[in-house]
């Protein structure tokens, strides 16, 4: 690996571990890099790579929390606006949902998890892609 | 109800039937309704079987078709790890049907079972969200060619019959139903990790170049490890590393 790259996948990964583990920080070292990630109080993880190499210090993960009303990604995997290809989404921006209400669908692993509307709403913004992997913590839509 | 004579643990309470329009539709109303952990619904033809993303699900007679009630008390990522626990109960049982079934059997990523490198099941997860962050419940559904498998589909497949088992369905849903229970409580007691290192053992394809259809496009590189989520990793061309967490996986020919 070139030094002055991040790998970016390994950061997530360390990220995703923080928060399945339920830990504050991490820190992890190969030959070339050292990478620390920690989280804050916030409920997305925040990256920092503390590496040996100053330019591997720029974290790409978030760094901006997400928008109020934000429906975020409980887990990493590929996200599904519709029950089956072709069919008709969820939902679509301006619909009003309930509380509960299945907004969307991520799998992974082959399982196939149905992600509820956290409270009653109108949805305001779609922020993924039909069949797009997505991130722990990614924003999914904007519900207010 | 098929009536069948079949003992199993008790971690189980087995509904059986004769044809069902889908074992994954009648589990997850029973769920619905607070059917408690190891329902097991049994039928022996599926009239609209269902596999994954909608695709219709051949289920003719002499196959064995179930879905099974876990409720893990996990969060959604966490109950992931039951399909591997699952795979590798079906690897298990399905060896121990088949002549020299032990160096035969593989899983393809994430929970399909291989036989000689053909496919001979179809394993399909439903989370239910519950509060906290937490599964209300996760349906397993699992089908299994034991008599007959389809002809034309776009990954060889094969059945236990044609790969020389004499067993049937009722042989096969007694051996997983064993199986499963091992493993589960393996899982609960121990984690993951003994979990994840049986699949690795079992695994098609380890270390070696595959292909990964996603939903949009696909990816070419090693098969370099599976990790402790159970997120396969893939080392691409020019020497970086992706996360692959839903895909089909296909091997070049041999």
């Amino acid at each position: 690996m070139a030094k002055l790259e991040v790998d970016e996948a390994l950061v997530r990964k360390l990220a995703q571990l923080l928060t399945e583990t339920g830990l504050t920080e991490i820190e992890y070292e190969t030959g070339e890099q050292r990478i620390r990630v920690n989280r804050h109080a916030a409920a997305a993880p925040v990256a920092a790579a503390a590496a040996t190499a100053p330019a591997a210090a720029t974290p790409s993960a978030a760094s901006e929390g997400p928008p109020a009303g934000a429906v975020t990604s409980p887990m990493v995997g590929t996200c599904y606006l519709s029950s089956e290809p072709g069919g008709a989404p969820f939902v679509k921006v301006g619909d009003r949902v309930s509380k509960g209400q299945t907004i969307l669908i991520i799998e992974a692993m082959k399982v196939m998890n149905p992600i509820p509307a956290p409270t009653a709403g109108t949805v305001r913004e779609i922020a993924v892609e039909d069949g797009r992997p997505v991130e722990y913590g990614e924003t999914l839509l904007v519900i207010n | 109800m098929a009536g069948a004579p079949l003992a199993f643990p008790s971690f189980y309470r087995v509904l059986a039937f004769d044809s069902l329009p889908s074992t994954m539709d009648e589990c997850r109303r029973q769920a619905a309704a607070g059917a408690p952990e190891g329902l097991l619904v049994w039928a022996r033809e599926q009239t609209a079987g269902r596999g994954r993303r909608g695709r219709s699900f051949a289920s003719p007679p002499g196959n064995l078709y179930l879905s099974l009630l876990l409720r893990p008390d996990r969060s959604a990522a966490e109950g992931a790890q039951l399909g591997f626990v699952a795979a590798v109960a079906l690897a298990d049982a399905v060896s121990g049907l088949l002549p020299d079934g032990a160096g035969r059997v593989k899983l393809k990523w994430p929970n399909d079972l291989l036989i000689d490198r053909a496919k001979a099941s179809g394993t399909l997860l439903e989370g239910q969200p519950g509060a906290a962050g937490r599964l209300d419940w996760l349906i397993l559904g699992i089908g299994v060619n034991v008599m007959s498998h389809p002809p034309d589909t776009p990954y060889p497949a094969t059945s236990l019959k044609a790969a020389g088992s004499s067993a049937r369905a009722d042989d096969l849903l007694a051996a997983l139903a064993d199986a499963f229970v091992a493993w589960h409580e393996t899982w609960r007691d121990r984690g993951f990790g003994p979990v994840r290192a049986a699949w690795l053992d079992r695994a098609a394809g380890l270390g070696e170049p595959i292909r990964v259809n996603l939903a949009q496009g696909s990816l070419e590189g090693r098969f370099a490890d599976l990790d402790e989520t159970g997120i396969l990793w893939l080392d691409l061309p020019g020497g970086r590393r992706r996360a692959v967490a839903a895909g089909d996986l296909y091997f070049p020919e041999a």
